[in-house]
């Protein structure tokens, strides 16, 4: 009875203790994060100028009905899915295989991560600029191409050529994280297993898809959903390298509500647009960890 | 001014969407009155800053004020990409400045500005009336940014056996032919914001004279867009087709346009005003830069109304802490001798009838605007002729750009009707 009497006092101070921690967090996660949020779909629902005087007028579904009814705005999510999906798989294949190629730890291995890398440390409008300038019709490469005779390339001016050259460009900048995400990942494969595997006379083939890639599992989920969300904002790269064009065929979903929407002062428009790329964003997380929980279940009732 | 400061110019926005969304919904939500005020005797005055038109420059400006009223001008750059973008942000925060320079109002920006058209001084200032909305007038200009000119390159005019600047369609498009056997790039473009922007600069004439007030044609349903500009998009398909227009222009940036144009690779380039003092910027150049007004519509008289827009427009907001203030503040920035001579020639600021110290170029503008039967609006339009649609000029542009990746003429003129519809 004692005990316990003297054990309360302490629990709830450290349930105290643990709360005061945890709620400037929560305060600040609610305030930046799920306020907006809310305010996001409230006037999603509204046609509103965002300015003080006015007020926000209920319209219903009405701004939901013109975003799926405009080509425009469609044609936007069309590209916005393909640079989501098309750039989280090259993202992803070509940190996995720069991680496996890099995993040994020697200088040139640190060297070569620092050059992975590094595109990730320069702004995405930077990023954007700098490869205009590479494949732009007078950038360096098409210049290299009319030097020696050949015809220059429409990487910027042609609409498909522009769309891929422009995922090769958010890939190129983006995969310095997820490199980083997969070489801890490798860290942690055990290394029992590796040895176990090659002396059993397993080929390096048969070693990753038995051992390593289902060691990596938490680290895909992670390095797939966040690349996945970062695509799906896709602006500063618009904005640099296209500037949504030509003809509007590097138009993101992003770039519209950023550089059209709000400074149209559509606040209803562009946040149901806004409300749009949250739930995508949420389809794709939930999507990725629901496969993987899949895979798991599977692999367990094999066990 | 406002072409230059909307659609050109430094891109530094840049900020990913989880961040920029919540922010600007806060900014949105909130409730302020829009009447943060500067500290006691300051007026604060937000300008477009450029590379020219820096801090200092218009610190220069406002000094003989201050120095004259004792009040405090504190000059602001934009928080955003632009005033455009700055000023309708800051107002929902509930911080905007009490001046705004180098915007225009709207209907929504409307009701939170002072009406200038009782003040006295206001009246005489250039495009007063042009850009009077009903009957009140919210903003105040020094001059006017001229959007219809047509740059060329002299040698390369001797050099194509072009004796004189074309003043019909016709002698244009032979001319580009010229230009062309004469191995140079006949008319120079780009992509971004200037395909769309050059091809209206080139027709606001013909168009003007073949539908006088167009966007209130359109507003009053008595015209389509896509009727209005279907000749023009037929005619830059067929410039395209031709390759009079280099297809892979349309990835270039204005910037490499401008170079291209400098470095004497091109016959003619469409530009405003503003391109005059990039002209200044560039040095000697190894040719002579003419200057002339787009062609007139058949039949009509050379040279047509002239694409126009006020140049630094001055606004205030209403419930500025200093309404007085803010006032001598703009009557001294437009009617002052030297303000008004200081504003002129920077940035490709013209004003009817001023003769200030200019280059040729300068001067060669200052003639088509003192030539010009009329100043007409541009674009999405100003004042009371106005478009029913916001957001006109960068749709106009992907629609432009359309006939270069295959789009036929009709098929740009309906498109652009179809998003007249849908954003009406």
């Amino acid at each position: 009875m004692e005990r316990t009497s003297v054990s309360k006092p302490r629990a709830w101070r450290d349930l105290g203790a643990r709360v005061s921690m945890v709620v400037p967090a929560v305060l600040v996660y609610v305030a930046l994060l799920v306020v907006p949020v809310i305010y996001a779909i409230y006037y999603s629902f509204t046609e509103y100028n965002g300015f003080p005087h006015r007020v926000p007028e209920f319209v219903g579904l009405d701004n939901y009905r013109t975003m799926f009814g405009s080509d425009d705005i469609t044609g936007t999510m069309v590209v916005t899915a393909v640079v989501a999906v098309v750039g989280a798989v090259a993202v992803n294949l070509a940190a996995l295989g720069l991680a496996l190629l890099l995993r040994r730890t020697n200088r040139f291995n640190t060297f070569g991560r620092v050059v992975m890398f590094y595109p990730h440390v320069l702004s995405a409008l930077v990023v954007g600029f700098l490869w205009q300038a590479v494949l732009g019709p007078q950038g360096v490469v098409n210049t290299m191409l009319e030097k020696v005779g050949t015809d220059s390339l429409p990487f910027l001016s042609d609409p498909d050529w522009a769309l891929w050259s422009m995922i090769l460009v958010i890939v190129w900048s983006l995969f310095g994280v997820q490199l980083i995400l997969y070489l801890a990942g490798l860290q942690a494969v055990p290394a029992d297993l590796l040895e176990a595997a090659r002396i059993d006379g397993a080929s390096r083939w048969q070693t990753f898809r038995a051992v390593t890639w289902p060691s990596l599992a938490s680290t895909v989920t992670v390095a797939v959903i966040t690349s996945g969300i970062s695509l799906l904002k896709t602006y500063d790269v618009v904005v640099s390298l296209t500037g949504g064009g030509p003809a509007g065929s590097t138009k993101t979903l992003a770039y519209s509500i950023l550089a059209v929407s709000f400074p149209q002062r559509d606040i209803g428009l562009a946040s149901a647009q806004a409300v749009l790329l949250i739930v995508a964003a949420a389809v794709l997380a939930i999507t990725v960890l629901v496969l993987r929980r899949r895979a798991e279940d599977d692999a367990e009732s094999i066990g | 001014m406002t072409m230059t400061s909307t659609n050109r110019g430094s891109k530094a926005r840049g900020a990913a969407l989880a961040a920029v969304v919540p922010l600007l919904l806060v900014a949105a939500c909130s409730s302020g009155s829009g009447s943060a005020e500067g500290e006691d005797g300051e007026i604060r005055m937000m300008v477009n800053l450029t590379d020219n038109l820096n801090q200092a420059y218009w610190e220069k400006l406002v000094k003989p004020f201050e120095d004259e009223t004792g009040l405090k001008v504190k000059i602001e750059g934009p928080t955003g990409k632009s005033v455009a973008e700055s000023f309708p942000q800051q107002l929902a925060a509930g911080t905007a400045p009490d001046v705004i320079q180098s915007i225009f109002p709207d209907d929504d920006t409307a009701p939170e500005l002072i009406d200038l058209g009782g003040e006295a001084w206001a009246k005489g200032t250039p495009m007063f009336d042009e850009y009077a909305m009903g009957d009140a007038h919210y903003a105040v200009g020094v001059g006017t940014q001229t959007q219809s000119l047509v740059y060329y390159n002299k040698t390369a005019f001797e050099k194509a056996g072009i004796s004189r600047p074309p003043t019909t369609w016709d002698e244009l498009t032979k001319d580009l032919g010229d230009l062309k056997k004469a191995g140079y790039t006949p008319m120079q473009t780009a992509g971004d914001f200037q395909t769309g922007l050059q091809l209206q600069q080139i027709y606001h004439p013909t168009l003007n004279q073949l539908h006088p007030k167009w966007q209130t044609a359109v507003a009053d349903d008595q015209l389509s867009v896509g009727d209005a500009y279907e000749p023009a998009f037929q005619m830059y398909a067929d410039w395209i087709k031709a390759g009079y227009i280099g297809k892979s222009d349309v990835g270039l940036s204005p910037s490499q346009a401008d170079g291209n144009f400098t470095a004497g690779k091109v016959g003619l380039y469409t530009n405003g005003s503003w391109f005059a003092a990039s002209l200044d910027k560039a040095g000697d150049l190894p040719f002579e830069v003419g200057v002339f007004s787009p062609p007139a519509a058949d039949g009509q008289a050379y040279p047509g109304p002239q694409g126009a827009t006020m140049a630094n427009p001055y606004m205030i907001r209403k419930g500025t802490g200093d309404e007085d203030g803010a006032k001598q503040l703009v009557e001294y920035l437009v009617t002052d001798a030297e303000a008004v001579e200081a504003q002129l020639g920077s940035d490709g600021v013209f004003r009817k009838g001023a003769e200030p110290k200019r280059s040729g170029v300068d001067a060669q503008i200052q003639g088509i605007l003192d030539d010009a039967p009329a100043l007409v609006a541009v674009g999405e339009g100003q004042g009371n002729v106005r478009l029913p649609v916001t957001g006109f000029n960068p749709k106009f542009t992907e629609i432009a750009q359309s006939l270069y990746t295959g789009a036929g003429p009709a098929d740009a003129a309906k498109s652009i009707d179809q998003w007249v519809d849908e954003n009406r």
